[in-house]
């Protein structure tokens, strides 16, 4: 008995194993949330019941032992397995149920935005300083003096500073910082500080200086060109 | 040995629950997602509260969390480095005060050693920097609990911006603290609630609340000069605090229902499943 359930089983299980296993190495992919995965196998799920019960033969055939089993009319040595299903499917729900109402220990979810828009007047911005190699020396000059602390003299986001800070300063070097946004998102950042953030990115938070009050807007252009050189990056630039 | 076809029906019935097992849990909440210290919670003692002995026994039974430090950057005056890596923090409530308890390195016991807690007050959030202004949020003010070793007390302040350091005149806070083998010690005090709400901060039972910490070095440099003094000190970001509620079992209470539940519900269907085969 059982044998028309083996296969729908094994499709679900199967299911799931690629889901978690194999689409996360899938390049170009990433690892599926556990809601998705479950989204996609209740759908498999649903499917297999709707094919199952195309006619009334492979009701029957889909059925019948999975009600036998519940019932546990002739299922000789399976008896023991539904049991343990009988004894297992409450405490599950129960366990269910202790994780969604359980007081949590854990402190509030935060979700920030790593790079919020820019007021309209940072938006387009090209950088009024020309490109040359004095400049971005000079750029890199004030770079080491200004930033590394927290940056890191590799543009790595790991200087001395930058231990205790969280959210941690951002990693030049990675692909997804200062490579995809413009000049002028870099401008409106280093000059505004972290307090110049909007609410989504949490500005209470951030240690990033107002640098505004302290260096002028063309040392500011000059640090954008040093970083984004040393960093071995290139600006966002509009198609 | 059990003979192989005894086994297969077995291999089923066992794959079919692990199944299950698997699509339930897959709907499961954050399954054990362990992290490093974001929380200080204080749990509820019985008995005497250790206000003024940072060495008591009684410290072990709060577990200990760590914090990396940073020299404060964000605000001139600046520092680059500072004595102080990172501080470990245990705190302890009785249901009416609440005992924090700050441990650190530093080599050398100078009366300048100092150290401070800071809250958020109110609904606002506020700049971990002395709730520093922020151009598009409409921060709130901060409340500092300070205490420096050659003063031997508590202060209780406000801020909201550096440069706005206010000293409160209802001092509610107080600290004391013990050096010994190149460690310090620090316990501040105060009533969970207090009736300033707009200058203390309220720390409700069960409720999570930001906090940060600073220590400042009170050694000097060859000129006889404080190295770490006013901003120049080491800073941490907002953290999280709680003062632990008492224990609630209603999530038990809500899961044997539910069990219960499903256990009736297997009841029925079986019986009238097997009423329906008889039939």
């Amino acid at each position: 008995m059982g044998g028309s359930l083996v296969r729908p089983v094994l499709l679900i299980l199967s299911m799931y194993v690629f889901l978690k296993f194999v689409v996360p190495n899938i390049p170009g992919s990433a690892p599926l949330p556990s809601s998705l995965i479950f989204l996609y196998l209740m759908l498999t799920t649903t499917g297999i019941v709707i094919f199952a019960t195309l006619s009334r033969e492979s009701k029957d055939a889909f059925f019948a032992p999975i009600l036998n089993f519940l019932t546990g009319e002739n299922i000789g040595a399976m008896q023991a397995a539904r049991y343990g299903f009988l004894i297992l499917f409450p405490l599950l729900v129960g366990w269910q149920t202790y994780g969604s109402t359980a007081t949590s220990d854990a402190p509030p979810a935060e979700n920030r935005t790593i790079h919020p828009a820019p007021p309209g007047e940072y938006t387009g911005l090209s950088n009024p300083v020309s490109k040359t190699p004095e400049n971005i020396m000079q750029g890199k000059g004030f770079y080491a003096a200004f930033c590394s602390p927290c940056h890191g003299g590799k543009f790595d986001g790991k200087g001395p500073a930058a231990r205790g800070f969280n959210p941690p300063p951002a990693n030049f070097s990675d692909p997804t910082t200062i490579a995809m946004l413009q000049e002028s998102y870099l401008f409106w950042r280093i000059k505004k500080g972290g307090v110049g953030l909007p609410i989504e990115g949490m500005p209470w938070k951030s240690a990033m200086p107002r640098w505004e009050v302290e260096l002028p807007d063309e040392w500011i252009w000059k640090i954008i060109m040093g970083e984004y050189d040393g960093a071995h990056q290139s600006p966002r630039t509009w198609e | 040995m059990k003979p192989a076809n005894q086994i297969r029906p077995w291999v089923s019935g066992v794959g079919a629950v692990v199944v299950t097992a698997l699509i339930l849990s897959g709907a499961a909440p954050g399954l054990a997602q362990e992290s490093e210290s974001v929380s200080v919670s204080a749990p509820m003692v019985k008995g005497t509260l250790p206000v003024d002995d940072p060495n008591a026994a009684i410290w072990s039974t709060a577990k200990p969390a760590t914090f990396p430090m940073s020299p404060q950057v964000h605000w001139p005056n600046r520092i680059l480095e500072t004595t102080v890596k990172d501080v470990s923090v245990r705190a302890l409530h009785d249901g009416t005060q609440v005992a924090v308890l700050l441990e650190y390195a530093d080599p050398t016991e100078d009366p300048d050693d100092a150290a401070a807690i800071e809250f958020m007050v109110g609904d606002k959030k506020a700049h971990f920097a002395h709730g520093q202004p922020m151009a598009q949020v409409e921060g709130g003010p901060v409340n500092i609990w300070y205490w420096k070793n050659k003063d031997k007390k508590g202060v209780d302040m406000n801020a909201q911006g550096f440069g706005t350091l206010k000293i409160q005149t209802h001092q509610d806070v107080k600290a004391t603290g013990a050096f010994s083998n190149g460690t310090w010690k620090v316990v501040f005090t105060r009533p969970l609630a207090t009736e300033h709400p707009a200058e203390d901060t309220q720390l409700a039972l069960g409720g999570f609340i930001n906090i940060a910490f600073a220590v400042w070095d009170g050694r000097k440099d060859g000129s006889g000069d404080l190295v770490e003094k006013g901003s120049q000190k080491a800073v941490s970001s907002w953290w999280y605090f709680r003062a632990e509620a008492p224990p609630d079992y209603s999530g038990y209470y809500y899961a044997a229902f539910a069990a219960a539940l499903a256990l009736g519900f297997q009841f029925v269907l079986i019986r009238k499943l097997k009423k329906g085969q008889a039939a």
